[in-house]
């Protein structure tokens, strides 16, 4: 007998998967409290429409401002931080130690000094892609090779030209990964801290829901989250390949996982 | 050393020294003193003419090219192109050729041949049709738009070697170009760069570990010792061009191959 | 611009800049909110953080918070680890398994792991089985990740020259699989590490009746913020103490690794 191709075994699994949260809470296999069914959890969703879309909006603001801090800041230390050897054995291993803080810990204060309105959630979750998105763009920037730089300024490169034709183009593979990594952290981050202590976004929804025990609104939510997850992660994968044309698939596979600084993947918890 | 005397006189690109290097040294800046890697080179190389430079590894022969190609220094003595000396990279006057890796995996074929043009602002059909032009000599028509990932490792190097041409330099310096490719592809390569070299009329110095194809290439053998890196023997390759495969299999051939281990191995 | 970043510092540079550093962020700590130019109902001095520290320690409400975190820190740690890496081991080692399996866990790492927190809750209520669940299920893809990566570098090559000597399969494991793998496996302990121990201050941060998390939660909520800074102090001084520890671990047992 031969085995079904990879790709269909996923999509047999997910069929799987939402066939049984239809039929286990309807035949009473699982309480609803438990388990809503799916035709219930999309029928709020659908009413809900307004409720969902307004905390969403706001859900992507906070998301598109700490993108900015995580991916800005980070990918520019990073660069800097990978770049200067200087730099590099000053602040490298400071940084490294800094990561094994569970983030998550300094949200309290930001809510003290912030409020529990949108800009703790911004802050802390720009921090919180910052480290990850840093270490990955230091790791990037120096797998250039130096032979590149060779030979640009033996045809003659300036130095001007050398960054610009060079080590820009170099450094696009790390910047994207840097972004795709930053933005699904900024969401990750953001949906934590709505879930935690706020009074808007999609996260907040979830709470409030959990506290008055109306599940398949609890289930609505998680649903949008996890839809917007995976659609930012397909999104940046395809305009990375359609920008990436140039790059090895062997290697594209690799860099699609700079999560991994090294060989194991980085903290992306929560 | 007598070839020395005349140094300055000849400046002509057809005839004459297209490279003279005169007394040098380096040293390697190091906490104690520092670990010399060249000591006291000199050499000329005739215009036209096909030389190899070969010795065991960190003699610091590739020092010695990328000091002829200006990018890097020397502590010590200088280095003429035609009569000028090198102090900076010139495109113009001195092409480098490195190995495959060096083409840029962002650009195609045609934007890497055409690399050292849009740095001076070459006008893009002006460089489309030079490009063109080159990627028929290496063989490649019908490449252009690929990236190297799609090119195979001798693909690769006849890019490169369209790249470092493309400016029409007089002088073409190759550090190792053929070392990553497998046996075959590099007799091939090795075959085709003395096509392209018999129509181009350049100067090449060449850099390589392996004898075979030194002696194969060359018109003139450059044996450098163990570091600190001395020329210790200069070898006339008197058979006779067009080189054939067959070569290989003969007296001569097999005697100069020899001549140079001889020399490689008694300066380890 | 290259011969900037080949300037080479010495070790002694490096610990004194570094030093100054920290002289300086601790300082003005202390300094700022003294001089009235941050407001201390904000950022109190450090040394009204550290005597807090002292007073907190001695509490027995205290105390127990932090009895009860590390257990779930532990249990979570001893439940996800066996399980993750028999997971991660079955997708590298099986080809199949791992076409399917590999391309779903970069999708994992999108996803926030906290918005299951509410199933957790449902499943378990609000106590010590559920914050151990939650940590160990945020920190399994982890370690799923981190063993088959693991299993991958060792190099099929040593594995043959094991076979062709006539070693058995035991021998393989011990001998090639175990060494080749060591330096990854504690790299790979270490941030399981990390994660699982994000995953139990999440878990107890969003709703619980004791724990560190929960504590620190709620001197936040109460603006107490020499209790919060103080907790936050010493939670990440055991993070970052523990990450070291286990890094020496990892040098020393890599110095063949280049």
């Amino acid at each position: 007998m031969r085995w079904p191709s990879p790709a269909a075994v996923r999509w047999m699994m997910l069929a799987a998967l939402l066939v049984l949260w239809e039929v286990l809470p309807k035949t009473g296999a699982l309480p609803e409290l438990l388990l809503p069914p799916l035709s219930k959890t999309l029928a709020v969703l659908f009413t809900d429409r307004y409720v969902y879309f307004a905390a969403l909006l706001v859900t992507l603001y906070e998301v598109a401002l700490s993108m900015l801090i995580a991916c800005g800041l980070g990918i520019l230390t990073g660069a800097l931080v990978g770049g200067f050897a200087v730099l590099r054995n000053l602040l490298l291993p400071v940084f490294s130690s800094l990561y094994a803080v569970p983030i998550v810990i300094l949200y309290p204060i930001f809510t003290a000094w912030f409020g529990i309105g949108s800009s703790s959630k911004i802050i802390f979750a720009g921090i919180y892609g910052f480290f990850p998105v840093m270490l990955s763009t230091a790791a990037g920037i120096r797998t250039i090779d130096p032979q590149f730089l060779l030979a640009a300024r033996s045809m003659g490169a300036t130095l001007t030209q050398q960054i610009t034709r060079v080590i820009i183009p170099a450094s696009v593979p790390t910047v994207f990964a840097g972004l795709r990594l930053g933005g699904a952290l900024a969401i990750i981050g953001v949906v934590v801290s709505e879930m935690l202590t706020a009074s808007a976004g999609i996260g907040y929804l979830v709470t409030l829901n959990r506290t008055i025990l109306d599940s398949p609104r609890v289930f609505a939510g998680i649903l949008a989250i996890f839809v917007l997850a995976i659609a930012y992660h397909m999104l940046a994968r395809a305009i990375e390949s359609r920008v990436l044309v140039w790059q090895a698939a062997g290697r594209r596979r690799k860099s699609s996982s700079p999560d991994t600084s090294a060989t194991v993947p980085a903290p992306v918890a929560a | 050393m007598q070839h020395l005397a005349n140094l300055t006189e000849r400046r002509d690109r057809t005839s004459g020294h297209a490279i003279e290097v005169a007394h040098v040294s380096h040293v390697y800046a190091g906490a104690d003193g520092g670990v010399p890697a060249l000591h006291d080179i000199s050499l000329s190389v005739e215009a036209g003419r096909f030389v190899v430079i070969v010795g065991p590894s960190g003699c610091g022969k590739t020092s010695l090219l990328m000091m002829m190609a200006g990018l890097r220094g020397q502590s010590q003595g200088t280095i003429l192109c035609h009569g000028k000396p090198i102090l900076e990279p010139d495109p113009k006057r001195v092409g480098v050729i490195f190995q495959e890796a060096s083409l840029f995996p962002w650009l195609t074929t045609f934007d890497n041949i055409e690399f050292p043009l849009s740095l001076r602002g070459v006008p893009r059909s002006e460089r489309r049709r030079r490009s063109q032009a080159m990627l028929s000599l290496v063989g490649l028509e019908g490449f252009g738009e690929r990236y190297p990932h799609e090119l195979s490792g001798g693909m690769k190097q006849r890019v490169s070697i369209a790249r470092g041409l493309v400016q029409d330099p007089p002088v073409l310096l190759m550090d190792e170009p053929f070392a990553a490719l497998d046996e075959q592809t590099r007799m091939t390569m090795g075959h085709e760069l003395l096509r392209i070299w018999s129509t181009a009329s350049k100067t090449v110095v060449f850099v390589t570990h392996s004898l075979t194809e030194a002696v194969y290439l060359a018109d003139e053998v450059l044996v450098m010792s163990a570091r600190p890196g001395r020329i210790v023997d200069r070898i006339e390759v008197t058979l006779p061009r067009p080189r054939t495969y067959e070569m290989m299999a003969t007296d001569v051939f097999g005697r100069l191959r020899e001549r140079i281990w001889q020399q490689i191995r008694e300066t380890v | 611009m290259v011969r900037f970043s080949e300037v080479a510092m010495t070790r002694a540079q490096i610990t004194l800049i570094r030093s100054v550093l920290l002289a300086l962020v601790l300082g003005s700590w202390e300094l700022l909110p003294r001089s009235g130019l941050i407001n201390p109902l904000l950022l109190p001095p450090l040394s009204e953080v550290l005597a807090m520290l002292g007073k907190l320690i001695g509490r027995s409400d205290v105390q127990e918070a932090v009895a009860v975190t590390a257990s779930e820190v532990v249990v979570a740690f001893i439940i996800a680890v066996p399980f993750g890496a028999a997971a991660g081991i079955a997708i590298a080692e099986n080809e199949y398994l791992g076409e399917i399996f590999k391309p779903m866990l970069f999708y994992a790492f999108s996803i926030p792991k906290s918005i299951f927190l509410p199933l957790f809750i449902l499943v378990f209520g609000i106590g010590f089985q559920q914050k151990v669940a939650y940590a160990a299920f945020s920190t399994a893809f982890v370690v799923v990740m981190s063993a088959a990566a693991a299993v991958e570098s060792v190099r099929s090559e040593h594995v043959m020259v094991a076979r062709s000597y006539g070693a058995t399969q035991m021998q393989v494991l011990w001998r090639v699989y175990v060494p080749s793998m060591l330096p990854i496996l504690l790299e790979a302990l270490r941030i399981s590490m990390i994660f699982n121990f994000t995953g139990v201050m999440i878990a107890e941060m969003y709703a619980s009746r004791t724990g560190v998390g929960h504590l620190i939660n709620t001197w936040g909520e109460n603006f107490q913020m020499p209790q919060l800074l103080a907790g936050v102090i010493v939670l990440s001084a055991v993070a970052i103490l523990f990450n070291e520890g286990v890094r020496a671990l990892e040098a020393r047992c890599s110095t063949w690794r280049t």
